[in-house]
């Protein structure tokens, strides 16, 4: 936002800087173009705070509102299943948005750990990552940590974060022929984005694990790269 | 192994400086500002550092240059060993910092160390890029963000630092400086500087960062700590 606030379009700049004489204002509501929106921000009262003047900090305690996080979700679903051909490609695209998110999360969530403290550390052993993401990750994200951290018994590579009932999946019932549809996959990809940035690259898929007491019982499973266990046998 | 990766990374930086070289001489304008700065730059015998900010996947998405005027710790080099190196040939400067990878200080016929040996912009992106094998290797072992003296080439030392989500920063400096608090805190401003960025959600990792005002707070940063 603040770089398209430095650097104006060339072809606006006429525009907002007439916006200093007391006639635009009143083109202001007869126009409503990006240029207009872009003046009103800059002009006056309702001048739009810098992201560089905000508090990383502020936000600890606000939350968001669990239904306004559900309708953005349930569009978020809608708009994607419009876009694709399959299950597959769906779960895909839920992943690539989880992963923006990711990125987002960990830089945040570590710098209000890290940022007060002498020396700063980064996590590069992996059941400590692992650890970090069901308690810290989750309960950044979805406020409460995640009900299950478990190591897959046939494949080494293999770890699952249990959630009973996550919060993206609380108000989605998923049609019959849909049934492999995990909207998870979202998570997963939140996941996928952490492990990647703490340099543990993995492929995280999710997956419907519902019991007869959690129906919405969901694994999140993180398949590591091979490059991983041989670097944590290196460091042992 | 380390050395072949170098040379790699050597003959890139080459190819990078041919670029540089080629765009100083096309924009007129460019060059010019280029020289004034390089004027003031070696007259002042001020301490540059120079500030790389690297995506995950090691593309360079912002950099920065700063003179420091606060006196340096170490010995003060005399003028004659400071003049700029950029008038006898674009070259020479970076000609001088390869055949300096073999031997760790160079000394000019008068005696002195020289310094002028990598002031070239070209040559410091590239001592910035042959660095990212020393920090990656040293990102694996260590668990601190803040990597000080992580590699020294010539005069010139890099400290680095690894925010969470592997992104890096690059700093190169003088040797002669001993400033490795006023550096951390640097780093640590930067990193607040980077999240917010990165919060943006129109903002990607691989997206160079243009806005005035990172860059200006940069600069107050670079002025408060280095």
């Amino acid at each position: 936002m603040s770089s398209a606030y430095a650097h104006p379009h060339p072809r606006l700049s006429s525009v907002t800087s007439a916006a200093s004489s007391p006639t635009a204002s009143s083109s202001r509501f007869s126009l409503p173009s990006a240029a207009t929106l872009v003046t009103a921000s800059k002009s006056g009262a309702g001048q739009r705070p810098n992201i560089y003047d905000r508090n990383l900090n502020k936000t600890r305690i606000a939350e968001v509102s669990g239904s306004a996080f559900s309708f953005l979700f349930s569009e978020v679903v809608q708009y994607t299943q419009k876009r694709v051909s399959g299950i597959n490609d769906l779960e895909r695209r839920l992943n690539t948005l989880g992963y923006r998110v990711g990125i987002r999360v960990l830089e945040l969530m570590i710098w209000r750990a890290e940022s007060s403290s002498k020396a700063s550390k980064r996590e590069i052993r992996l059941l400590p990552a692992l650890m970090s993401i069901h308690t810290h990750v989750w309960r950044a994200v979805f406020g409460r940590p995640a009900d299950a951290l478990e190591k897959s018994v046939e494949n080494a590579d293999e770890y699952m974060i249990i959630d009973n009932d996550p919060l993206v999946e609380r108000h989605i019932s998923v049609p019959k022929d849909l049934s492999q549809l995990s909207c998870s996959s979202f998570t997963a990809g939140i996941v996928e984005a952490v492990l990647d940035g703490l340099g543990l690259p993995a492929r995280v898929t999710a997956h419907s694990t519902p019991t007869a007491q959690l129906p919405n019982r969901t694994t999140i499973l993180i398949k590591l790269e091979k490059s991983v266990l041989e670097r944590e046998e290196l460091l042992k | 192994m380390l050395s072949i990766v170098r040379n790699r990374k050597a003959t890139s930086g080459d190819l990078w400086m041919h670029d540089e070289v080629k765009k100083d001489l096309d924009k007129n304008g460019r060059a010019k500002k280029d020289m004034r700065f390089w004027l003031t730059y070696t007259t002042r015998l001020a301490m540059s550092h120079h500030l790389f900010i690297l995506s995950p996947s090691d593309t360079p998405i912002y950099s920065l240059t700063y003179s420091s005027t606060k006196p340096a710790g170490g010995v003060s080099s005399p003028l004659s060993s400071n003049l700029p190196t950029w008038s006898t040939s674009a070259f020479a400067g970076t000609l001088t910092a390869l055949s300096g990878a073999s031997s760790t200080t160079q000394h000019t016929s008068g005696g002195g160390v020289r310094i002028g040996g990598g002031q070239d912009r070209h040559v410091i992106q590239m001592i910035a890029n042959a660095s990212l094998d020393a920090i990656e290797e040293v990102m694996r072992k260590e668990n601190t963000m803040y990597l000080k003296n992580v590699d020294k080439f010539n005069e010139w030392t890099v400290s680095a630092f690894i925010t969470p989500g592997n992104s890096k920063f690059v700093l190169l400096y003088d040797s002669n400086l001993k400033n490795d608090e006023g550096i951390r805190a640097f780093f640590m401003d930067v990193w607040e500087l980077y999240v917010k960025t990165t919060m943006n959600p129109f903002h990607s990792a691989q997206r160079v960062m243009k806005s005035n005002v990172f860059d200006a707070r940069c600069r107050a940063s670079a002025k408060k700590y280095l």
